[in-house]
């Protein structure tokens, strides 16, 4: 096809044209007569009983039309908010989960948990009602640090204990054996940061109900549509699949806080059909800082065992994972199989264990953001063998070298669980090195040091598994669903291709991406292929988006769906042809037999028109394909920060960035160029400036952009990134997922920077000013 | 209250309460859903319009004092057929992802260009520092608005 | 976690120009705190050492109408009491806290009267008013006392009545 529109090359987005021009269409964007406004109640106690709820004087309010609570919620049998993903204790026993009414009923868990509805015709109208509803709680000491949780009384009544799983992966005993008998064992005590997501677009749901004909339709910021279907039929119970539409239109970014299946779209679908009229409800961004779920927040010991030679030889690893009040929909999956099974990394590290312990705290439920537990096995692994190499007077890049799998190694096997398709680590770190002119650092550390400023380099080269996921293998963990994906191409009677996917786009560029995929399978024009997905009502079924899996899983089944295309057209071209199918090629958008040729729109028209038609065959081509990944995908890559710490101030400025990452093939080079630089950002956000505080009694002090601390423009540097090609082995695109990669990897690179400046052991994220002045001056 | 401004080079006569914001209004009643709310405390910029050819954040507007001024907004600066130099540079250097900060980006960046400033990737990246993006890192924003930069000057010789 | 944020301390004295018997009294008399308390809406007496009151107040970018209940304990007429305050704004969020309260005779014939507050707020007072919260009580306070200064100064008062708002 097109060197201009096919696989590899840089096609601008169409996308683009109507967000460049305000023609978007989000969900706050929408409206629909008759349309009431939603504000909730939220609790301003981390931990407390609800006494009584008094509605009265809001209904007072001109406008006010109805006040929900968890108790009216809970009358009508609406079913809990689930978790999907069950995870065992190393003992056997399932994970504790703590009911999760979508409103509060008796008692609230964190601040900013909601406990009622309030509806009105006009958004001011709902806001002074709710201004009015006089709740009576009984304030209750909360839990808050992780790392007490476990030891605290329990947050939740029924409960024995805040420790919802005591999980393990790994030989125990074998890695003890190899920690003692190790010639050098680096230890280190490491936090992960809790991180609140922030896409711009705040989340929002427009909620209608149609009495006649009992369906639902609930317009919303959804990252994956037919999962949040799936979720409020089957546990929820607001409606069957087949009388419930989702569509997540244009969506405002995501970054995993938009896959989750929150109370606050649930309770305004279920109240729509109890007021009789559409409900919007869009969060404010004070909401979005306490409702939506927040990430990471790990506490971790490791110890890392070298031998004399400096090869690794076992790794253990210690981590209390915070998961908030709750646990959302995938959050006991992130700190446990997105985590435990990376912590191999990209080295031949023989004996690992990995033991997690999940914990409820009164504070905002944790689930997946950007990379999901990579970033936090990333840091651990990647931390821990900078200070392995510091330790043991080697250069870092060397001693990592020394470890890494070999091209040769692969299918690797890890002593955590995961099968290493490919890859070719050396190759990304020689890159970056070769970027980053590892040979000039000295130079240039001199160069900074004359203006007063000390200079840091940190490497990192981490690997993840994405590309979710076998669905087999994610069941046989726990997962509750398949992770598969679906994908339909109709090709319309005079040759135009309408694509339907189950991957859903906030950002991701798919309608452009994957119209480059399928027109160039087809051999059709890229003009002539238009991509619909995120509507439950257009598209069969799907998975969404999320683990960098749109391209490796949902690329793959448009693939698979176009073979079958190209199949049944081989068909009927043969019949027109008088040619035996097996004699007749597809090549460049036409059937080939001989000295014959029929093009693809010649074959759709005759499919359709069936004249001259196979007596066998079923007019019309369409078809659709369920794609199951055998296997994740193995994304690495290394990654080297460059900081300059001003010796004054403490302030850290990232000055260069290599980035050089393994993603398999790549379709459209100029958008993951664009993934890469946003993880990137965001991985140094999580590294410097963002941290999400509580303070002891469980209030969120960083709920606004005025203290949580967001990456601007200034606060990042021009990337410098690169991309080395080993083709994913199991999926016929050979791609791995890019959408996650700089989140991963960056953070450890930009600490094992800092820490290098400033000389020493650990510092925590974020590095902020304070804390970095504080450490250059022994405090 | 009655109310009389320019919206995009239309006149209109609105009648609203005192306390209407101008992303309200913009949203709201004219249906102008190209500006954005992206938070509560004036820190993100996705609501940024022109004001008499001055960015502000509309969220920090009163309606109200807009009265009699012009307002420009993303739907206002150029259409799909005919782009503004700084959006044709958005989509040429896919300095945008989700779209949602978008509007206020490029609002901002035109004022920034239009001061005539030497711009260099410092001073851009300094001159954003008031737009959140969560999605592109800034790298292509930063390139698109030095392209722009330079159409636009060629553009205006 | 970090222990930032976890409360508001404050403490200061103010020289008031009346006799310590008439400030205490005043301090009492619910009309007189209606009056000096900016925002006030209704403030009643419940009982000889309890009021309630409607404020309407801003922090920072957090406005709201406060449900406040105040409880007066340790009375030592007329030289200290504990004021204890039980602040509720709804979507606003909640204050709590209280004021340790002495008033001390001084050789001019005024009093002077020194507090000390410390307290705790939650919801979205402490999400997005925390870092206000200080100022802001110190601005309360500052504005209270120089209303009650003015309540109980005789020359303020006569120029008051003479002149009425």
């Amino acid at each position: 096809m097109s060197a201009e529109t096919g696989i590899g090359a840089a096609v601008k987005r169409r996308e683009d044209l109507r967000f460049i021009t305000g023609r978007g269409t989000y969900t706050d964007d929408l409206n629909v007569p008759g349309q009431t406004y939603g504000v909730f109640l939220r609790s301003p106690y981390a931990r407390a009983k609800i006494n009584a709820i008094d509605a009265a004087d809001a209904l007072q309010v001109d406008g006010a039309l109805a006040v929900f609570t968890g108790q009216d919620a809970a009358v009508d049998g609406l079913g809990d908010l689930p978790c999907g993903w069950l995870v065992k204790s190393k003992d056997g026993s399932d994970m504790v989960s703590a009911p999760h009414p979508p409103l509060a009923v008796s008692q609230v868990n964190y601040v900013g948990e909601p406990y009622g509805l309030v509806v009105a015709e006009s958004l001011a109208a709902a806001r002074e009602a709710a201004e009015l509803v006089a709740a009576d709680f009984e304030e209750l000491t909360p839990v808050v640090a992780a790392a007490e949780a476990a030891k605290a009384s329990p947050i939740h009544e029924g409960l024995e204990a805040n420790l919802a799983y005591d999980w393990e992966l790994g030989d125990e005993a074998a890695t003890d054996a190899a920690l003692a008998a190790a010639a050098h064992v680096t230890r280190l005590d490491l936090t992960n940061n809790r991180l609140i997501p922030n896409a711009i677009e705040p989340r929002a749901a427009l909620a209608t109900f149609d009495p006649t004909s009992g369906e639902y339709e609930l317009r919303t910021t959804s990252q994956n549509p037919h999962l949040e279907r799936l979720v409020l039929s089957a546990f929820v119970q607001i409606a069957p699949e087949h009388k419930l539409r989702v569509v997540a239109p244009d969506v405002g970014g995501g970054f995993g806080s938009k896959i989750f299946v929150y109370a606050e779209e649930t309770v305004v679908t279920w109240a729509a059909a109890k007021v009789g009229r559409p409900i919007k409800w869009t969060a404010e961004r004070s909401e979005s800082f306490l409702a939506d779920a927040h990430a990471r927040d790990h506490v971790t010991h490791a110890e890392l065992g070298l031998d004399e030679a400096g090869r690794f030889t076992a790794l253990k690893v210690r981590t209390t994972a915070n998961l908030g009040a709750y646990l959302s929909l995938f959050g006991s999956s992130v700190p446990t199989f997105l985590y435990g099974t990376l912590l191999a990394g990209q080295y031949k590290t023989p004996n690992i264990h990995v033991q997690t312990h999940g914990v409820y705290t009164n504070t905002t439920p944790v689930d997946a953001y950007r990379g999901a537990g990579r970033p936090e096995a990333t840091f651990v692994v990647e931390r821990i063998v900078e200070a392995a190499a510091r330790e043991t007077g080697r250069d870092p890049a060397e001693l990592r070298r020394l470890n890494m799998i070999e091209p040769g190694d692969f299918p690797y096997e890890t002593p955590v669980a995961l099968v290493y398709d490919t890859g070719n680590y050396q190759a990304s770190l020689d890159r970056a090195l070769q970027l980053v002119d590892y040979g000039g650092f000295k130079q240039r550390r001199a160069a900074s040091e004359a203006e007063g400023k000390r200079r840091g380099i940190g490497f990192s080269c981490y690997i993840e598994a994405c590309g979710l996921a076998p669905s087999q293998l994610a069941i046989q963990l726990g997962a509750g669903v398949g992770l598969y994906e679906s994908g339909e191409i109709r090709i319309n009677p005079t040759g135009s291709v309408t694509v339907f996917t189950g991957s859903h786009s906030h950002g991701q560029g798919h309608e452009t991406t994957f119209a480059q995929v399928v027109s160039d399978k087809l051999g059709v024009p890229f003009d002539d292929v238009e991509v619909v997905h995120g509507d439950t009502g257009r598209v069969e079924f799907g998975l969404g988006t999320y683990g960098s899996r749109s391209l490796a899983v949902g690329g793959s089944a448009l693939i698979s769906a176009a073979d079958k295309i190209i199949a049944k057209g081989t068909r009927i071209a043969a019949h027109m042809m008088q040619a035996e199918p097996d004699n007749v090629a597809f090549e460049e958008g036409a059937f080939i037999s001989g000295n014959q040729r029929l093009t693809l729109q010649e074959v759709a028209f005759a499919s359709y028109v069936p004249a001259d038609y196979p007596p066998d065959l079923e007019p019309g081509l369409s078809e659709k394909a369920f794609y199951d990944p055998e296997n994740f995908t193995y994304p690495a890559g290394a990654h080297i920060a460059e900081v300059e710490v001003d010796e004054a101030t403490g302030v850290v400025q990232l000055v260069n960035f290599v980035a050089v990452d393994d993603f398999g093939h790549v379709i459209n080079p100029m958008i993951v160029d664009g993934q890469v630089h946003g993880g990137l950002a965001q991985g140094a956000g999580q590294a410097l400036l963002e941290h999400g505080i509580y303070d002891a009694d469980g209030q969120l002090t960083t709920g606004s952009y005025m203290d949580y601390c967001m990456p601007r423009a200034d606060d990042v540097p021009d990337f410098t990134v690169d991309t080395t090609v080993t083709p994913c082995t199991h999926n016929p695109l050979g791609a791995k997922g890019c959408g996650e990669a700089g989140a991963i990897g960056s953070p450890a690179a930009i600490i094992n920077a800092v820490t290098d400046a400033v000389g020493t052991e650990d510092i925590a994220m974020p590095a902020t000013p304070e804390q970095v002045w504080r450490k250059l001056h022994g405090l | 209250m009655n109310l009389t401004l320019t919206v995009n080079g239309v006149e209109h006569s609105l009648d609203v309460p005192a306390n209407t914001l101008l992303t309200d209004l913009l949203r709201t009643q004219l249906r102008l859903t190209g500006t954005h709310v992206g938070c509560d405390t004036s820190q993100c910029g996705a609501c940024t319009v022109h004001l008499d050819g001055r960015s502000v954040k509309a969220c920090t507007v009163l309606a109200a004092q807009a009265g009699g001024r012009t307002v420009t907004t993303i739907e206002g600066i150029g259409s799909p057929d005919d782009l503004h130099p700084m959006q044709a540079a958005f989509r040429d250097c896919h300095a945008l992802q989700c779209g949602f900060c978008t509007p206020g980006m490029i609002l901002r960046a035109i004022e920034l260009v239009e001061d005539g400033g030497a711009l260099d990737n410092r001073t851009v990246r300094e001159g954003l520092e008031g737009n959140i993006c969560r999605c592109t890192g800034y790298h292509n924003i930063v390139k698109a608005v030095l392209a722009a930069s330079d159409t636009m000057q060629e553009q205006s010789q | 976690m970090s222990k930032r944020g976890e409360g508001v301390e404050q403490s200061g004295e103010h020289r008031i120009p009346a006799k310590r018997s008439a400030v205490w009294r005043s301090l009492n008399d619910p009309a007189v705190l209606a009056r000096c308390i900016d925002g006030c809406q209704s403030l009643e007496r419940l009982g000889e050492d309890a009021f309630t009151a409607t404020v309407r107040a801003k922090v920072g970018p957090v406005r709201a109408t406060f449900q406040v209940a105040l409880k007066l304990t340790d009375m030592r007429p007329p030289e200290s009491y504990v004021l204890h305050a039980d602040v509720k704004g709804a979507g606003a969020g909640f204050g709590k806290g209280s004021a340790e309260v002495t008033l001390a005779e001084t050789e001019d014939g005024t009093t002077l009267l020194r507090y000390s507050v410390a307290g705790r707020v939650g919801g979205k007072l402490a999400q997005i008013g925390s870092r206000l919260i200080d100022s802001t009580a110190r601005k309360m306070a500052d504005d209270f006392f120089s209303a009650f200064h003015q309540a109980l100064d005789p020359a303020a008062n006569r120029q008051q009545s003479a002149n009425p708002p």
